[in-house]
């Protein structure tokens, strides 16, 4: 069993959603053994500090231990740049399942981390001041490396939580396959390829998880036919799952992505639940 | 509201039965020979028209399908409505996501696999446009037209054909389906500008304008609109009776398009198809509900209209062989160089660029449209018709074994595929390494590759974890740095240790070696190898072979006996 992440980054703020954030990266340290580095954009004012110093030792932190970098400019920028720097190998950051349109494709902080950090990104939308461990993990397979990378991560990640079931998904979708019922096809044969197709894809999760040995907690695999990225991120919705997680795009996403939805832009349009974004340092 | 008479109606509805029964028949009987529909509905069409009913019974002709009166225009009307909800349905496969995804490669081909015969056609057009038309005055208007005719795709030939050969959901298959949708869009949208061109130079109008105006609605319908039906869709499927509300939805907002761009002074077409593209790239719209759609409009109007082509011309008296021929190079070289050098330069091999090149070739319904439109505005004449009916008429005929022939038994990557008896032995090795490095000297020779590189990246995969497999199976592999898949078997009677999970001795030994970044491939040769031998009598059957010739035709045979 792996260590996924040995160094964890945190964006702290003063806010109710700050603070539970703490409290989630001090199980994820504690559970990693990990190193964490807290990064506050502001002043550096005898004030900001006291009240940062009561905020981390509340969460169960030794203030004078922690790593804390002060940084000032835009936020999300300032924050992926100090994890590059610091070497950081997981981001934490807090998001809203959902944000208004305008917001959306203006881009908020937490959704500008999610498309451009260099680190991998833990997600959470409800976080609590009683954290709790992930017990159902769903996995995006897309058969790349990214894919493999995330999956290996995902199921060590699970070992690591004791988890119930690591899930499985992948998304099949070819359009233009309605339209051969123009040209000869019928439904049924329509139906019957599709249907070949998903068993194609059952038999290689199953020969990928041989490949891959992961023999020691309970695997299903799930393929779903429809537009890749938002049927997945239906699924995880629908069977409640307790964590995501998702290779990175190979691609920097811009506008351009929201408008013309990128597969990974269904995530952050709708964050199903915890999501974790899977990308190699220095990639 | 003047009505029509009892006559009329029954003049009207007989038509109506005796176009829609022959060209479905038609239709059919050209399924039945694995051929498309359309070249039934348009032989119907002829058989129907002028060329033939007309020739014997013209009087008959004259009462069946009237060509002016009230049943005259009723039809023409018909025909009207059938181009319009056939390009509803061609825009509602267009998948703006799968553009994206494929982009580069997809852009590539369908720059050069329009540009080149567009060049093509332009300038033969242009340049001896004598040959076809009477006016060479024309001449740009005229070379504008055949540029963009011969430079559209059939993307339903396409993709029944890429269904049929078992590639559709390959990197290449997906390509193709991607450049052709690419091709529609932009297609119809020259189409459109071409029309307008076409309007603008009688009139004395601007060009500019209505181009600017095709490109921004284009735009408007894309960006904002099709975020709008996004959040209407749900609704309308979970309040609306379904199937019938979606479709219905469907097809009235098909023509409400269409009256957009009629208004703006663009062609009804345009509105219909773009009005499908923005309500078809929909995450909510389902499957089920495209296909009840296509089936709709595949068997009520497709048969209407291609039958009507037919009625439209006497084929033999626009025959003109010259014309046919000059059309059929023009069209068969441009695309097939154009859309091939495309998907080269887009990083597929020769044969798959062929391959491009023979799928993007097909034609279909958009050339039929454009050139009707053409006839009908003067700009061609009934031979140069009948050119383009025998291009669409040949080159959805021959997509299917061109593409074959490219690919020849590489198609599929299948497991099978990749063998010959030369990659067969029957081993006597002692131990799995020997049996391994038998199998690696086997592949190496054949294919001139390190032994000794190839060797350890197989053994450290073999160490990692054993690759033994149930029914006395073990597929040693690894990826190693070649383009194409390769694999060997050993059959060792006796049976050595692979550590399968039925603690069986492996007898057949397969080596897979796969490209290094081609993991899915990978998964994918595995599991058919696995799944070859799921069957205990499978394994078996191979135990029991003598020779490789032997092993190889019962492979052959347990693969057409799973398909």
């Amino acid at each position: 069993m792996g260590i996924p992440f040995k160094k964890i980054g945190l964006a702290i703020t003063f806010s109710p959603t700050g603070k539970a954030l703490l409290y989630e990266a001090g199980r994820l340290v504690k559970l990693f053994a990990a190193e964490i580095v807290l990064i506050h954009n502001g002043e550096k004012t005898l004030e900001a500090e006291t009240k940062l110093a009561e905020l981390i030792e509340s969460a169960g932190f030794n203030f004078s231990s922690v790593n804390i970098e002060w940084v000032k400019g835009d936020i999300a920028d300032t924050i992926i740049n100090k994890a590059v720097e610091k070497n950081v190998d997981l981001l934490l950051v807090g998001a809203l399942e959902k944000e208004n349109i305008i917001k959306y494709y203006s881009g908020s902080v937490a959704r500008k981390i999610m498309r451009q950090a260099g680190c991998s990104v833990l997600v959470l939308t409800s976080p609590s001041e009683t954290p709790v461990s992930f017990k159902k993990f769903c996995v995006s397979v897309d058969y790349s490396m990214q894919s493999e990378n995330a999956i290996k991560t995902a199921y060590d990640l699970a070992m690591l939580e004791k988890a119930e079931k690591l899930i499985l998904i992948r998304e099949i979708q070819a359009p233009g396959l309605a339209m051969t019922v123009q040209d000869s096809g019928s439904m049924r044969e329509v139906e019957l390829a599709r249907q070949t197709w998903a068993k194609e894809e059952k038999d290689k999760m199953e020969m990928l998880i041989k490949e891959m040995n992961l023999t020691e907690i309970d695997i299903e695999t799930h393929c779903l036919y429809g537009k890749e990225g938002y049927e997945a991120n239906k699924f995880v919705e629908q069977i409640n799952g307790d964590i995501f997680v998702v290779p990175a795009p190979q691609k920097k996403l811009k506008l351009f992505d929201r408008i013309f939805q990128h597969d990974f832009e269904f995530t952050l349009k709708q964050i199903p639940c915890p999501v974790l974004i899977i990308r190699n340092p220095g990639k | 509201m003047s009505q029509l008479s009892s006559t009329e109606l029954f003049q009207f509805i007989l038509a109506i039965t005796v176009m829609l029964g022959f060209g479905k028949g038609f239709g059919e009987l050209f399924r039945k020979l694995k051929q498309a529909p359309v070249v039934g509905e348009i032989i119907a069409g002829i058989i129907l028209g002028p060329t033939i009913l007309g020739y014997f019974f013209p009087d008959l002709l004259k009462f069946v399908f009237p060509e002016s009166g009230p049943v005259g225009y009723s039809l023409e009307a018909i025909t009207q409505l059938s181009i319009l909800f056939l390009l509803l349905a061609v825009g509602l496969e267009v998948d703006l996501g799968i553009l994206i995804r494929y982009g580069k490669s997809a852009l590539i081909t369908t720059f050069y696999g329009m540009l080149i015969p567009f060049i093509f056609g332009f300038a033969v057009a242009f340049l001896i446009p004598q040959f076809f038309i009477d006016n060479p005055d024309e001449r740009l208007i005229f070379a504008l037209f055949l540029g963009t005719a011969l430079s559209i795709s059939a993307l339903p030939i396409i993709a029944r054909t890429l269904l049929d050969l078992n590639i559709f959901r390959t990197k290449l298959g997906m390509m193709i389906i991607a450049s052709a949708m690419f091709n529609d869009l932009i297609g119809w949208i020259a189409f459109s500008i071409f029309l307008s061109v076409a309007e603008g130079t009688g009139t004395g109008l601007s060009i500019v304008s209505p181009i600017v105006l095709i490109l921004l609605f284009t735009a408007v319908m894309i960006v904002i609109v099709r975020k709008l039906f996004h959040r209407m869709i749900p609704w309308v499927q979970k309040e609306l009776s379904w199937p019938g509300g979606i479709i219905g939805f469907i097809m009235v907002m098909g023509l409400v398009g269409a009256l957009i761009t009629e208004k703006l002074g663009m062609h009804t077409i345009l509105g219909a198809f773009i009005m499908g593209v923005a309500l078809g790239d929909s995450v909510h719209l389902r499957e089920s509900t495209r296909e009840i759609i296509q089936q709709f409009i595949t068997n009520i109007f497709a048969p209407l209209f291609f039958v009507y082509i037919g009625l439209r011309i006497n084929f033999l008296t626009a025959f003109d062989p010259t014309i046919v021929i000059i059309v059929l190079v023009l069209g068969f070289a441009g695309k097939i160089i154009g859309a091939g050098y495309g998907a080269y330069k887009g990083g597929f091999g020769k044969n798959e660029s062929f391959a491009v090149g023979f799928a993007m070739n097909s034609r279909g319904v958009l050339e039929i449209i454009l050139s009707l439109f053409a006839l009908e505005m003067g700009i061609i004449n009934e031979s140069l018709f009948v050119g383009i009916i025998f291009l669409v008429v040949i080159s959805s005929i021959l997509s299917g074994p061109l593409i074959k022939l490219s690919l020849g038994k590489d198609k599929l990557k299948g497991f099978v595929q990749l063998l010959s008896s030369e990659d067969i032995v029957i081993s006597n090795a002692v131990s799995k390494r020997d049996a391994v490095m038998e199998l690696v000297e086997l592949a190496c020779s054949k294919h001139k590759l390190d032994k000794t590189n190839v060797f350890n990246e197989v053994w450290k995969r073999e160490e990692s974890l054993s690759t033994g497999i149930e029914n006395h199976l073990a597929i040693p592999h690894a990826k190693i740095d070649i383009k194409k898949p390769i694999a060997v078997i050993a059959l060792n009677k006796d049976g050595l240790n692979f550590e399968a999970a039925d603690n069986e001795l492996s007898k057949i030994i397969v080596l897979l070696l796969t490209p290094k970044n081609e993991n899915e491939l990978q998964l994918k040769l595995l599991s058919e190898v696995a799944n070859l031998f799921a069957d205990k009598t499978n394994s078996k059957e191979i135990i029991n072979s003598d020779s490789s010739e032997e092993i190889l035709s019962k492979l052959v045979k347990i693969k057409s006996r799973m398909e």
